[in-house]
């Protein structure tokens, strides 16, 4: 879900922009406004990963954990106070980590408002469902502590007084990793009463889901700690309002929260010296698909396609030249050909500027044995099962879209339908409650934007073996 | 000669007349025929029916009204065509010259049913009824078994 | 398990409340904040913030259309029609859910907005069976409606040549819905109904996206007793009414204004007739009484009035059959048994369904023959202040201000089958505005959490007297606007009056304490519609002792509810039975005379507030029947007594006379005088030791309580399912 969330919250960001009272948009954006001057980006040097057990080559316990220097002077950071925190952040320019891209400082700055009584909560998004993106199941598995810390940084931020790890159900042994770290923190009086000796009292509950697609929908994740049916709420009120059990909470992915204790401890001006302006810091990058070596690695921002790529998946399988498309950041954002991914950066505005979207940094590379009809096809059928049939547009509009791009896979459509399904495309998008709809319409888009003539060659083809096909019926 | 004269005096209607009073019943009898009829007319008894219409003719009538049928007394005033059953409507039309009793061609099976005459308009008329279920289903009180 | 995120959700978001809201209390102490400017398709309006978009349009006569979003329900956001555009903003939003923000500037008429809601048209038609002709939504749906007024004039549903559409088996929710799933649009206001309204969370979704279902998970029937309500909610086809399936298309019926009868509260209906048939029965909204719901038995109960009715006089045989005659020769027997009877040995009994004409009708006649005895069936206390002040039988809060109330103390009364709507207002409360509810009585199903503190009516002592310590007391002593609702069933046995005396001793010495002068806190639930209006003219309330001189003469006006019987009556005695119904009166008669329903006559009804309605005549009376208050001015003539109006307008003009509340249609009038009735109470303060009891527990003896409900097949049908479904392990 995370990447379907992308579109979410800068729509959000909108919203908010209208909403007025709720936030004052202007405090975030204000430090964005520096000028570019870095032009090359990546490789990161090991001296500045964030995650350095991400291959799982070390010991992912507390002893380890704290051999690489988590849980480092997290007392000191949290006696600091919310107000450096978030200045921290917003200072380093992190960008949300689970698709959307919105600033964290600001996000968490949103939690400032008197609540009224009311607890806050921290909720950390663990639901990763999105295919092709498995960055945060190598930070639960092989360095827990960072979440674990992160909690409490972020929590110390926000002022919340717990945080709720919303785990998928299928990472089973994640959670299991996850919940070990977290009883070690708490023997060790990291968490809980008087976390780090702080004085501060923090909790952290491990939630795991039932595997749905729509939960990692920050609203219809609330609704599912809840124990309800994980449906997406109408926004406003949003989760810095009314969220986990109506008291304000935030809710952020797994990377976002794990780096924000590094950020932290080196200064968020560290964080802010990678990647484009705007862009900063480092990422996760997923690479699976048609090349030799697929891996998560950790990489500066604004890296060229091209380079992350050849440098740490080994290429793709028969050479560059073999590269049909890309799907640069997770199965909702439209995939760009070759001649796309030969200078793309990877970073938000980069990827935007080329009609797609970062997303979650899952890189899904398909060669030239793709068929790629074939292959969003898939994508879309996997949004039509996860789709939750709470809202129209979502609901008929992914399911009809599903029949269409099965029949397009063998041909047996009318070329006037590649613009209905256009259309159709249109008129989900930005028309239903989350962004699923978005992340359902975007490939689809991705397509015909990029392979107009293989679909109608296909179509041809089978008019041709077959006869005009029924779908020139209503026509 | 004195036919001549007769007919001169017309006493031979005069004849006709007193014959017809005689035959139908005297003075009293002739106006009861009249007030019920409407007509006096003297024949010959033919035949009666089964209900007690009695048919006369008489050819001195020209055609058409030479046959005719006074109806039985049982229905009183309340007497019409249909009361002439099948067998003598025919000779009573001229569609035939034989009386009923005198024509070979007329079967008499025991199936047939007796001639009725047509009711409309009395109690015995036929009603055409609903098959619909009626909209209100009137209640019926439950009959009290002991008094 | 509702309550907590709804209040919650209140709290913070006023836009949910604020239709709720538009009571007068509500206004009083609400400070109101400014107000927010925004421009609807360039016109300005100025709304309270917290309205939604819609809300606001509205105001201006703009209306957005709509599936999921209704007004009394909470806001759901999912059918997507409401989309509208919104300057600055690159996405249109969702009018029902969005509040109104300064300086927004809506386009409901834009292109985009048109192409959005074009767009949720068409994905909803693409799984929507196009079998319009043989639906019995057809006419009065809104997914026809607005396909015709908002959707694509053509079809690009290519795939019905392939896959064709979606197939949802259909479920069995009882007797009175019939359910056609493949239709459903999955709006959920049937569940938002059934989860908020009429508190029964049998309704849900299951599954996800196009398998998506709403239903019973398990196959169940809706043991709800509002449950018809969710088939006018249903904007399509899918959940239809089961007694009138495939009965009439809503453009051939004709529609009266009606007022129901069959519970106190006197629902405002509308009345569908064809070819002098009532097809069936819908709510009409007033504010004041049933906002836009109506009781299944109000609403399903009319095939009773084609059932077991008086379509003919009828006089008892020798054999003491009774054989059917001609008015004249029933009018003439019942009018010499009045007249040849002791004025002494006369007695009157109005039933549960009579009209007020008839009651001022049946009484000035007995008045006329020197008989005083002209009584109801319903008992309440003549001790003390008895029937003369008004305040001491009627529900003085009114209906629509329960839901204001802070703190409900029901006595002996389970409101939730005896006045329905009434427990839909204080479930409403209980939701929305944290008022907490305490009982004394029975362990019923009121469909809310409440206090229970006991079952004996000693316990109504105590807490008059102040003499309780039980937390129930002390919440109703600290409450702003306190309600005491006493049930009238109470007050029939021998405590009745020290009952109600203690109960208004404790409804006034709350009231005495209030801020608030004009609240009103004693509230006395009638059973039946016509009790208040019986009152108000004169009426006695119970047979009682009158039954015991041995009447020579009883005339039943409609009286079935059991209280007269033949064995509690000389063997001479000569009953006349005038009613609609052949039900319990009508099986003891000696002399039928064929009345008129609710629905076949304009008569007034007084509702258990002391509001008086009217209602209008739908159909004609069956048969030889005739609208009652004649048949009581002809007999009058035949008796000699002979009564002095020959229009229904000079009757009402004696109803005036007596009452002028009476005639006041529509208005209710605040009573006054509590403080005498109090003084006049209390030497009735005897100590009082009974259980309180109620008639109506269970939903299975909600359905058949009066004659037109006992004759209605649909409402046996619903006592069945109900009985069966108890029985189910679901």
């Amino acid at each position: 879900m995370a990447g379907a969330l992308a579109r979410v919250v800068q729509a959000t960001k909108t919203h908010i922009g209208v909403v007025g009272p709720l936030v004052n948009i202007n405090n975030g954006s204000v430090r964005f406004q520096q000028t570019q001057t870095k032009t090359k980006f990546g490789p990161l040097s090991d001296s500045d990963r964030v995650f350095t057990n991400l291959y799982g080559r070390h010991d992912w316990r507390l002893k380890g954990a704290l051999s690489r220097g988590d849980w480092y002077m997290t007392k000191e950071i949290m006696l600091k106070g919310t107000d450096w925190i978030v200045n921290e952040l917003k200072t380093s320019g992190l960008r949300g980590r689970g698709g959307a891209g919105f600033p964290t400082g600001m996000k968490w700055s949103f939690m400032n408002k008197p609540s009224g009584g009311r607890p806050k909560y921290l909720v950390v998004n663990a639901d990763e469902g999105e295919p092709g993106t498995c960055k945060d199941r190598e930070i639960m598995r092989h360095d827990p502590h960072k979440l674990v810390e992160g909690c409490l940084v972020a929590g110390r931020a926000i002022g919340a007084q717990a945080a709720y790890i919303y785990i998928r159900g299928e990472f089973y042994n994640e959670a299991s990793n996850l919940q070990v770290a977290i009883a070690e923190a708490y023997q060790a009086g990291l968490i809980g009463k008087n976390a780090c000796g702080s004085g501060y009292d923090f909790d952290v509950f491990v939630h795991r889901g039932a595997g749905a697609y729509i939960c990692g929908e920050e609203t219809a994740l609330i609704e599912s700690i809840e124990g309800k049916q994980g449906k997406p709420r109408l926004k406003p009120p949003f989760p810095a309002d009314v969220g986990l059990f109506g008291c304000p909470t935030t809710v952020n992915n797994v990377e976002t929260i794990a780096v924000a204790p590094t950020i932290c401890r080196r200064g968020g001006a560290w964080f802010a010296s990678f990647g484009r302006t705007r862009n900063s810091g480092t990422k996760l990058f997923n690479i699976s698909g048609h090349v030799n070596t697929p891996c998560t690695v950790e990489e500066e921002m604004s890296i060229p396609l091209k380079e992350l790529i050849e440098r740490h998946a080994g290429g793709v399988t028969g050479g560059w030249d073999n590269l049909l498309a890309i799907i640069p950041g997770g199965s909702s954002t439209p995939l760009i050909p070759k001649d796309v991914c030969e200078t793309v950066l990877m970073d938000f505005d980069g990827l935007v500027a080329a009609q797609t979207s970062l997303g979650t940094a899952a890189i899904i590379v398909m060669d030239k044995s793709t068929d790629i009809v074939k292959a969003i096809a898939r994508l879309i059928m996997f949004y039509k099962h996860e789709s939750c049939g709470q809202c129209t547009p979502c609901r008929e509009g992914v399911s009809w879209m599903n029949k269409i791009m099965y029949r397009f896979v063998d041909g047996n459509a009318s070329p006037k339908e590649i613009d209905m399904l256009w259309e159709l495309s249109k008129q989900i998008e930005g028309h239903t409650i989350c962004a699923l709809g978005d992340g359902a319409a975007w490939p689809v888009q991705g397509l015909i934007r990029h392979f107009r003539p293989e679909l109608e060659r296909r179509m041809a083809e089978h008019a041709a073996a077959h006869g005009p096909s029924k779908a020139e019926r209503l026509y | 000669m004195s036919n001549s004269i007769i007919k001169i005096l017309a006493l031979d209607k005069v004849a006709t007349v007193l014959s017809m009073i005689r035959q139908n019943g005297g003075v009293f009898g002739s106006l009861y025929k009249l007030y019920r009829q409407e007509e006096l007319k003297d024949g010959k008894l033919v035949g009666e029916d089964s209900f007690g219409n009695k048919y006369y003719e008489n050819p001195r009538y020209f055609y058409s009204r030479n046959r005719w049928v006074e109806y039985s007394d049982k229905f009183n005033m309340n007497y019409d065509a249909s009361q002439v059953p099948a067998e003598w409507y025919g000779w009573l039309h001229y569609k035939t010259d034989l009386l009923p009793h005198q024509d070979p061609g007329r079967p008499k099976y025991k199936w047939m049913a007796e001639h009725t005459e047509n009711l409309s308009g009395t109690t015995g008329q036929y009603v055409p009824y609903s098959t619909t279920r009626p909209k209100v289903e009137a209640w019926m009180p439950k009959p009290k078994t002991s008094v | 398990m509702l309550r907590q995120p709804l209040s919650r959700a209140l709290g913070l978001s006023p836009s949910r409340v604020a239709p709720l809201t538009a009571r007068k209390f509500a206004e009083q102490v609400q400070a109101q904040p400014d107000n927010v400017e925004l421009f609807i398709d360039d016109q300005p309006v100025s709304v309270p913030p917290g309205t939604t978009v819609l809300q606001a349009a509205a105001q201006i006569g703009v209306e957005i259309p709509r599936f999921c979003y209704h007004e009394r329900l909470a806001v759901a956001g999912n059918c997507r029609m409401c989309l509208v555009e919104v300057e600055k903003s690159p996405k249109p939003i969702a009018a029902c859910a969005m509040p109104v923000m300064k300086g927004m500037r809506v386009k409901t008429n834009s292109d985009l907005t048109r192409r959005a809601r074009e767009g949720v048209m068409e994905f909803l038609l693409v799984n929507h069976p196009l079998d319009c002709p043989i639906c019995d939504q057809g006419g009065e749906c809104d997914l026809q409606d607005q396909s015709m007024a908002f959707g694509s004039d053509k079809s690009r549903f290519t795939d019905i040549h392939f896959s064709g559409k979606r197939a949802v088996e259909d479920k069995d929710v009882g007797p009175l819905i019939k359910t056609i799933m493949t239709r459903c649009i999955h709006c959920t206001r049937c569940i938002r109904f059934a989860s908020e309204v009429a508190g029964v969370d049998d309704f849900g979704t299951t599954g996800r996206g196009t398998e998506m279902q709403v239903g019973t998970y398990v196959e169940k029937m809706f043991l709800s007793e509002l449950s018809g309500n969710i088939i006018d909610l249903c904007p399509v086809g899918a959940l239809t009414s089961k007694p009138y399936s495939f009965a009439a298309r809503p453009w051939e019926t004709r529609r009266i204004d009606s007022v129901d009868v069959l519970d106190p509260l006197g629902s405002n209906i509308v009345v569908a007739t064809r070819t002098n048939e009532v097809l069936r029965i819908l709510p009409r909204t007033n504010e004041e009484i049933n906002e836009e719901w109506l009781s299944d038995k109000s609403r399903f109960a009319c095939d009773g009035l084609k059932r077991q009715r008086l379509v003919t006089p009828m006089i008892a045989d020798s054999r003491g059959n009774l054989t059917p005659v001609d008015w004249e020769e029933a009018v003439v027997a019942a009018a010499s048994a009045l007249r040849d009877c002791p004025p002494d040995k006369l007695l009157a009994v109005a039933g549960e369904l009579a009209d007020a004409e008839s009651l001022v009708a049946l009484k000035d006649l007995l008045n006329r023959l020197g008989s005083e005895k002209v009584c109801t069936e319903q008992y309440f206390p003549l001790e003390g202040a008895g029937t003369d002040l008004r305040s001491s039988y009627v529900l003085n809060t009114k209906i629509a201000n329960v839901e204001d109330a802070d703190f409900v103390l029901l006595i002996g009364t389970n409101v939730r089958f005896e006045a329905p709507l009434l427990n839909a207002r204080i479930r409403k409360a209980f939701i929305h505005k944290e008022t907490d509810i305490a009982s004394i009585g029975p362990k019923v199903d009121l469909t809310y959490e409440y206090i229970h503190v006991g079952d004996s009516a000693s316990i109504v002592k105590d807490f008059a007297t102040g003499s309780s310590s039980h937390e129930a007391l002390k919440r109703l002593e600290s409450a702003k606007r306190p309600v005491v609702i006493i049930g009238a069933d109470q007050l029939k046995s021998a405590e009745g009056p020290a009952l109600l005396a203690y109960t208004q001793e404790l409804a006034l010495r709350l009231q005495d304490k209030l801020a608030d002068k004009e609240w009103k806190v004693l509230n006395v639930l009638q059973r039946t519609a016509s009790q208040v209006a019986a009152l108000d003219i004169g009426y006695k309330p119970g047979v009682g002792k009158h039954l015991q001189d041995g009447p020579k003469v009883v005339f039943l006006l409609g009286a079935d509810a059991g209280v007269v019987t033949r064995e509690s009556l000389p063997k001479d005695c000569v009953v006349i039975y005038q009613g609609h119904h052949g039900d319990v009166g009508a099986a003891i008669a000696d002399i039928v005379l064929p009345g008129a329903a609710y629905t076949e006559k304009r008569g007034t009804y007084v509702n258990a507030e002391g509001r008086a309605q009217q209602t209008l005549p739908a159909v004609t009376p069956p048969g030889r029947a005739r609208e009652d208050w004649k048949i009581i001015r002809a007999l009058s003539e035949v008796c000699g007594a002979r009564l002095p109006y020959d229009s229904l307008d000079e009757v009402r003009d004696r109803l005036g006379e007596l009452s002028p509340a009476l005639v006041c249609y529509g208005e209710v009038q605040n009573n006054n005088y509590f403080a005498q009735a109090r003084q006049l109470a209390q030497s009735l303060q005897k100590p009082v030791s009974g259980k309180l009891d109620v008639q109506l527990k269970q939903l299975e003896d909600f359905f058949m309580t009066d004659a037109i409900s006992r004759a209605s097949p649909t409402m046996a049908k619903c006592v069945q399912a109900v009985i069966k479904q108890k029985q189910s392990p679901y």
